[in-house]
């Protein structure tokens, strides 16, 4: 409004581009411009790269990660469609329970999902020792067909979830139309259907590949020594040698390079298959045969068990009684007296920082939100997809970058629990911001206007109205902004130091040191942790949900 | 009472003039209706009065103040938005008593003011019920009262009932407009439908593509539109071109219609001039057969159309090729109704026939 140009928006929009650049653009640039630089620190175009392309030691890794994440969509994208086509469409028993059990498996992080079948089906596994009594054995968990069992039943979910949300929003009368018009139902799907969910399929499957091509603790635990540009960064960064940070940077490039093409190739996809959908009747559940439910009913449970094998794995097995990497039978707190003796600062760490970053991400992003939504310009489109970009970008990546940014003067971060909560904060500072400009896109800015005009200035209007009609949102951010912090690994294990280590660090150095049991116990609490503020979210949203809000 | 004065406003969007030039002044107690189709601007002059938009020139007044650089939660206006804008999150008592918390009142007379602006718009013992809870004519009540009970200096109502069905529109448009008499608040009211602009308003401004191009009493604007364009928009309107010649009495001169058909009409224009000349439906009496040219003022035709509406039937006649006349017989009887196929004559007293400028210049 005139004269009032320079308000309260216009400071958040500054301190919100300034925390942007400083602790996500600017780490990033670096990183790009690192991985030019030579030995000595000259500027080197494009040698680091020819070393990679020309080595197979490096080389293979970004075949082995493409491969890997190429695989994992396509398997992810299979079952979670299937699953979700199952689930919404036949009367299979329990299916209440296939969708909350389908949320849940998003609960534990993908490499504690690998640690589990490590445990399950590892050499001194659980099944393996079952099986080792009568002299059988099985093919080896280790290696590249670990970590696409371990992808896929960790990120299906997210294709079902998506898909699920889409298949609520086509109407009956589609179906109905392409039926009458002579189309056969398999037709009808791959005609009318799917063209209508293609945005969430491949949002859903950017979500696996972008997810899986940046998993670093998948690989370190379960591939046993097969190179994937995550690992193989964080080996060139982390090296007892001393470490290159050109050559950890010009994978870093390259895994940002990757994951920028699949993100802009899926927005520009999306874009153009974008229809709007009018839904009055969503799609009806169908009658079908006794043998075809039974095989879906048969496929769902099968494919949700598999999914809650790892929590309940872990879980079990923290209960139980363990020497080394050896489990025994038996009921023992054993292993939470331990971690309680070994690690108790790491779980502080984890609370203490989990919820001080989800704190600042969802003031930040109510703010940030608000702008995006209700003072859109070019400026705040700029910013918009600067914040989009923490997605895209890997916890390795942000991790070398902070690190290369912030261990030189003038400000010296690295060894301190701030410049994990700066990864913490930043990396998951989109999700309050999604949530929440989703929200006010639904919610009339008339009703804002209203209170301006009854007397009431913006900001208060903003505090009284407009934060609580975005109350939903708010909490639904923070959930899922707590939810893959508190797991966080992949930043984490670069950026820790001393007494700093988080209990992903923890369960990480823990596995690698054989103590299977307090593994499984810190990884149990984590898995607790991240689901109880979820299920708390279903419930305050179920309430407010019949207020009508 | 406050009378308002809107001087010489402008506003763009990018390059295309919202408000082109408005000047306005409603005066204090009535209820001024802005008119238009949409897209006319209509909602952004009524915006900018309320200071939710900046004007990019010209002036708003309310009596002498001069309110360009007051923020809108100071000019303290009510607001009737289209969307209703209920504050979902409150009660519908807290939702009346949103503007008076925001005046410090103190929790007594809040009460007190409440129970008071719920009876007059008839929302008694719902105040403690959820806004989700309410039909759509109830919350209309709800926001109408929550504009009021602050005792506005102005009403501004943007299409309050483009959301309700027809028969609560006529119900709430008379609550609106006895609680509006009742308190003698200048009103401002955007509306697209003409019928609900001539039955509730004191003075009604009918807007086209920014700008204003006729104000004045209902019955002025349906009676003596200024031009086409108001002609059209304000109830249905036959238009017939034409050339003036000389030769008829006292006022009246004889027109030549493009179709060949000599009228006397109260024409304007010398000799020569080419003009447009109006006639309401209801202005048209029908006979059978083909008798035109046998009095003055009248055409001949065949009906292409009939709709039989009871009170009324609304005929359809061809009178040329490309030019159909609507015509509107009230009270029909047996003997009046005729059928698509029917040769007929019709005819207008001069009086009834309406001068037209093309242009939309003579506003």
């Amino acid at each position: 409004m005139r004269g009032r140009r320079r308000d309260l928006w216009w400071t958040v929009t500054v301190a919100a581009f300034l925390t942007v650049l400083a602790f996500l653009v600017y780490p990033l640039v670096t990183v790009l411009v690192t991985s030019f630089s030579g030995d000595d620190k000259r500027f080197v175009l494009a040698a680091n790269y020819e070393r990679f392309f020309t080595h197979r030691y490096y080389y293979s890794s970004i075949i082995n990660s493409l491969y890997l994440s190429t695989l994992a969509t396509l398997g992810a994208l299979l079952l979670g469609t299937t699953l979700a086509f199952a689930v919404a469409r036949y009367p299979l028993p329990g299916r209440p329970f296939l969708r909350a059990a389908a949320n849940l498996a998003l609960l534990s992080p993908p490499f504690i999902g690998a640690y589990s079948w490590v445990v399950l089906f590892g050499r001194m596994g659980l099944v393996n020792r079952i099986l080792g009594e009568f002299g059988w054995s099985l093919p080896t968990i280790y290696g590249w067909r670990g970590i696409l069992l371990v992808f896929i039943v960790q990120y299906f979910p997210f294709v079902f979830l998506l898909v699920s949300a889409a298949l609520r929003s086509v109407d009956q009368s589609i179906e109905d139309a392409a039926l009458s018009l002579g189309s056969p139902p398999r037709r009808t799907i791959r005609t009318a259907i799917l063209p209508i969910l293609a945005p969430s399929l491949t949002a859903g499957g950017l979500l696996v590949f972008m997810g899986t091509m940046a998993d670093f603790g998948t690989p370190m635990i379960i591939g046993e020594g097969l190179r994937t540009l995550p690992t193989l960064m964080y080996g060139e960064f982390m090296n007892e040698l001393g470490g290159n940070p050109a050559m950890a940077s010009t994978l870093g490039s390259l895994l940002i390079l990757v994951n920028t093409v699949a993100l802009m190739a899926q927005r520009y996809y999306a874009f153009r298959k974008a229809y709007n959908v009018v839904c009055i009747q969503p799609l009806q559940v169908k009658r079908t045969s006794r043998g075809q439910l039974l095989l879906l009913t048969v496929f769902a449970y099968a494919v949700v068990i598999v999914a809650l094998i790892p929590a309940l794995t872990i879980i079990i097995s923290s209960f139980m009684p363990t020497k080394g990497p050896v489990m025994y039978a038996g009921f023992s707190l054993q292993s939470y007296q331990t971690i309680f003796f070994r690690v108790p600062r790491a779980i502080a760490n984890t609370f203490g920082l989990t919820a001080l970053a989800v704190v600042l991400d969802v003031f930040l992003g109510v703010l940030v939100a608000y702008l995006l939504a209700r003072r859109r310009s070019r400026a705040h489109a700029i910013l918009d997809s600067l914040i989009m970009l923490a997605y895209a970008i890997p916890g390795t990546v942000v991790g070398v970058g902070l690190i290369v940014v912030y261990n030189r003067p003038p400000v010296v971060l690295t060894g301190t629990w701030v410049i994990l909560l700066v990864s913490y904060f930043i990396r998951h500072l989109p999700y309050p911001v999604r949530s929440c400009t989703a929200m006010l896109q639904q919610i009339d800015i008339r009703v804002e206007e209203a209170s301006v005009s009854l007397g009431v200035p913006p900001f208060r209007t903003f505090v009284k109205v407009t934060i609580p009609l975005m109350f939903p949102a708010i909490i639904s951010g923070a959930a899922l902004a707590w939810m893959t912090t508190i797991g966080e690994l992949s930043s984490s294990i670069l950026l820790y130091s001393g007494p700093w280590a988080t209990m992903s660090v923890a369960i990480f150095t823990e596995v690698f040191s054989n103590h299977f049991g307090t593994a499984s116990a810190l990884a149990s609490i984590l898995i607790v942790a991240a689901f109880v503020p979820l299920f708390l979210t279903y419930r305050v949203l179920g309430e407010r949900g019949a207020l009508g809000v | 009472m406050t009378r308002v004065q809107v001087q010489g406003i402008v506003k763009r969007f990018g390059d295309m003039p919202a408000i082109d030039g408005i000047s306005l002044e409603v005066r204090p107690g009535e209820l001024f209706t802005l008119v238009g189709p949409s897209g006319c601007g209509k909602t952004t002059l009524l915006r900018i009065i309320a200071g939710l938009l900046d004007q990019d020139a010209g002036s708003v007044l309310f009596n002498e103040d001069r309110m360009d650089e007051v923020p809108p939660y100071l000019r303290n206006i009510g607001v009737v938005f289209q969307s209703y804008a209920i504050f979902p999150h409150l009660t519908v008592g807290e939702n009346i008593a949103y503007g008076l918390k925001a005046r410090r009142v103190s929790p007594d007379r809040i009460t007190a003011k409440v129970a008071e602006a719920g009876h007059l718009v008839q929302l008694e013992g719902l105040l403690d019920r959820m806004p989700s809870q309410l039909s759509g004519g109830q919350q209309q009540r709800v926001v109408l009262a929550r504009a009021l009970v602050i005792e506005p200096r102005l009403l501004l109502m943007d299409e309050p009932l483009s959301n309700l069905d027809a028969k609560l529109r006529v119900q709430i448009r008379s609550l609106i407009r006895a609680v509006q008499r009742e308190l003698q608040i200048t009103t401002i009211y955007v509306t697209h439908d003409q019928e609900e602009a001539l039955a509730i308003s004191d003075t009604i401004a009918v807007m086209d593509r920014g700008r204003v191009l006729q104000v004045g009493k209902p019955w002025e604007l349906y009676l003596k539109p200024a031009n086409r364009f108001v002609a059209d928009f304000i109830g249905t309107m036959n238009v017939f071109r034409g050339r003036v010649e000389e030769g008829a009495a006292g006022d009246l001169r004889a027109l030549v219609t493009g179709f060949g058909q000599r009228w006397q009409v109260p024409a304007a224009g010398a000799p020569g001039a080419s003009i447009s000349v109006g006639v309401r439906p209801e202005s048209l009496a029908l006979e059978p057969g083909a008798n035109a040219g046998e009095t003055w003022n009248s055409l001949t035709g065949m009906v292409t159309e009939a709709a039989y509406l009871g009170a009324v039937v609304r005929y359809e006649v061809r009178v040329a090729d490309g030019l159909n006349v609507t015509a509107d017989i009230h009270n029909p009887d047996f003997a009046a109704i005729r059928l698509v196929g029917d040769r007929v004559t019709l005819w207008f007293a001069a009086s009834r026939a309406v001068l037209l400028p093309d242009q939309a210049g003579e506003a």
